[in-house]
């Protein structure tokens, strides 16, 4: 991705963007210090589906930027990654959902569409909320119940809700302007989908799993947090990062050069 | 409104390298973790802001005043609510707790402050130079540097387009938090679209100027870790080694709290 100038400019851009929107909204904390009121967590997941890997980097980047601005603290780091997780796991899940010869343009233009874009969306911020909550938690700054609970609030409320009206009205223009990742990436430089299905599977299992131990935990006063629930955990953040691995990515690429090849012919023919 | 904290002075802590500087950072995030006892934690905001008073950089405090007094008053309600202690307090809740929560506040804001002090007293090229240095490749940390650099940039972008907005009768300022940041929302279309439109030109602006054109890449900016580099981070380990031991001595750990 990063011999790609394009992708380097864009995930600087998305980094701007999503820390710019963030800024302005840290004077209006949830969990002091770790979680404020987020509007601007619409923005990862339509990154992640718009340009793929530099989406994912540029959301992460661009949380860091903004935890400057108020929420810097070891917690960061695990921001860091939970956002990385916000924005890729949507553009890598996203082709298991469709057939290779049915169209799969990162849009919610369909019922279909809408539906997986809610499913992933949904998914992506469990998981980001189960890496941020299990590491403060683990660093005994917050209750792994209060940081899960208030970031997928957060983060599933403004992707889902708002996520699907700003990629409908900004799909278009970037296809328009040649930005999509899979009009800028070659297929043999996204990885090959390997048991794309047991991918899925494990970052399902991993993502809710995760989410209910820890709440289990938590809510029944046997760990609510700190060693207890930060190794119980554990296995459930491998089984995501070995699932997230195998997922792949290249059917995409290929529907797209398929999309674009079809969209010339039918322009030549015309 | 300009999100750029950076403060153009002449300091000590200013000239400081800028990996000096991210130690330094990292430093006193650990440093912010090893009490409990809110009487050392106060001892650790006290050298945060020493380090700010040295790097003239307090005068950001202003722009960030009302996130750590948020923090501060939230954590200690917070706390008092789900931590328990030996010793009775206030109602329901216990000493121990409202202490636990003070320290916290105290532990967040130390580590918020620090944060400032970095971004006031380190260039944008700095950073990216000090990350390259670090081992980062290079296309990672001008991402970042470009970033960091981009967001006054967009703001700004956001503040025209709802000037613009308003004086066609958009009320942004009316109602609820809610329904303020609902009218907000339709703004983030415009400001993704005027940004996200530049990445072409932008891009063939890097490349027609060698970005990427080779793998030795040469800067304008040199750093160098000098004999000051050296003895302030020998300072801050010492004093890092001498709180860990502290600790594992038994001091600065708060007594009677429990979750």
């Amino acid at each position: 991705m990063w011999r790609h100038t394009q992708l380097v400019v864009l995930t600087a851009l998305s980094a701007a963007i999503y820390a710019a929107v963030l800024i302005p909204f840290k004077g209006f904390p949830i969990v002091p210090g770790f979680i404020e009121l987020r509007p601007a967590n619409v923005f990862p997941v339509v990154f992640g589906l718009l340009f793929g890997p530099a989406g994912a980097w540029g959301a992460a980047i661009g949380n860091l930027i903004g935890d400057f601005f108020g929420t810097l603290s070891l917690g960061s780091a695990a921001g860091f990654v939970g956002n990385f997780f916000l924005a890729y796991l949507p553009y890598k899940m996203w082709g298991y959902y469709f057939r290779e010869d049915e169209n799969m343009e990162q849009n919610v233009n369909s019922g279909k569409k809408l539906a997986v874009y809610i499913a992933v969306a949904f998914l992506a911020s469990t998981v980001c909320a189960l890496i941020i909550g299990w590491f403060i938690a683990l660093l005994r700054l917050v209750p792994f119940t209060i940081g899960l609970i208030s970031i997928i609030s957060n983060n599933a409320i403004m992707a889902i809700v708002l996520g699907p009206v700003l990629l409908l009205a900004l799909y278009p223009r970037v296809k328009r302007w040649g930005l999509l990742w899979t009009e800028i990436m070659e297929p043999e430089e996204v990885s090959a989908s390997r048991l794309r299905g047991v991918g899925q599977i494990l970052v399902w299992v991993g993502g809710i799993g995760g989410a209910v131990v820890g709440l289990v935990l938590s809510l029944t006063g046997a760990s609510p947090m700190g060693a207890g629930v930060g190794l119980a955990l554990i296995p459930f953040l491998v089984v995501i990062l070995i699932g997230a691995f195998m997922l792949g990515g290249r059917e995409q690429v290929e529907a797209a050069e398929k999309l674009m090849e079809s969209e010339t012919n039918e322009t030549s023919e015309v | 409104m300009d999100p750029s904290l950076y403060l153009d002075k002449d300091t000590f802590v200013h000239r400081l390298d800028p990996r000096t500087k991210m130690f330094l950072l990292l430093g006193m995030f650990v440093l912010a973790f090893v009490f409990t006892d809110p009487l050392y934690l106060l001892g650790v905001l006290v050298v945060v802001l020493l380090f700010g008073y040295l790097s003239s950089t307090l005068a950001n405090l202003g722009r960030i005043w009302f996130i750590l007094v948020a923090i501060a008053i939230v954590s200690i309600i917070l706390w008092s609510i789900f931590g328990s202690g030996e010793t009775p307090f206030f109602l329901f809740v216990e000493w121990e707790a409202f202490i636990y929560g003070v320290s916290i506040a105290l532990r967040l804001d130390a580590t918020i402050i620090a944060g400032m002090i970095f971004l006031s007293t380190t260039r944008n090229e700095e950073v990216a130079i000090g990350l390259v240095r670090l081992g980062i490749p290079y296309r990672f940390a001008f991402a970042v540097s470009t970033a960091l650099r981009l967001v006054p940039t967009i703001v700004a972008t956001g503040l025209t387009i709802s000037q613009a907005q308003r004086s066609r009768g958009l009320d942004l300022d009316s109602g609820n938090i809610i329904s303020r940041i609902r009218k907000h929302v339709p703004l983030l279309v415009p400001v993704f679209v005027t940004t996200v439109r530049s990445t072409n030109v932008f891009s063939m602006a890097l490349e027609s100027k060698g970005f990427g054109a080779g793998s030795g890449r040469t800067f304008f900016l040199h750093i160098a870790l000098g004999r000051r580099d050296v003895l302030v981070l020998a300072v801050f380990a010492l004093l890092l080694a001498g709180c860990i031991a502290l600790r594992v001595m038994g001091y600065g750990e708060l007594e009677g709290f429990s979750l």
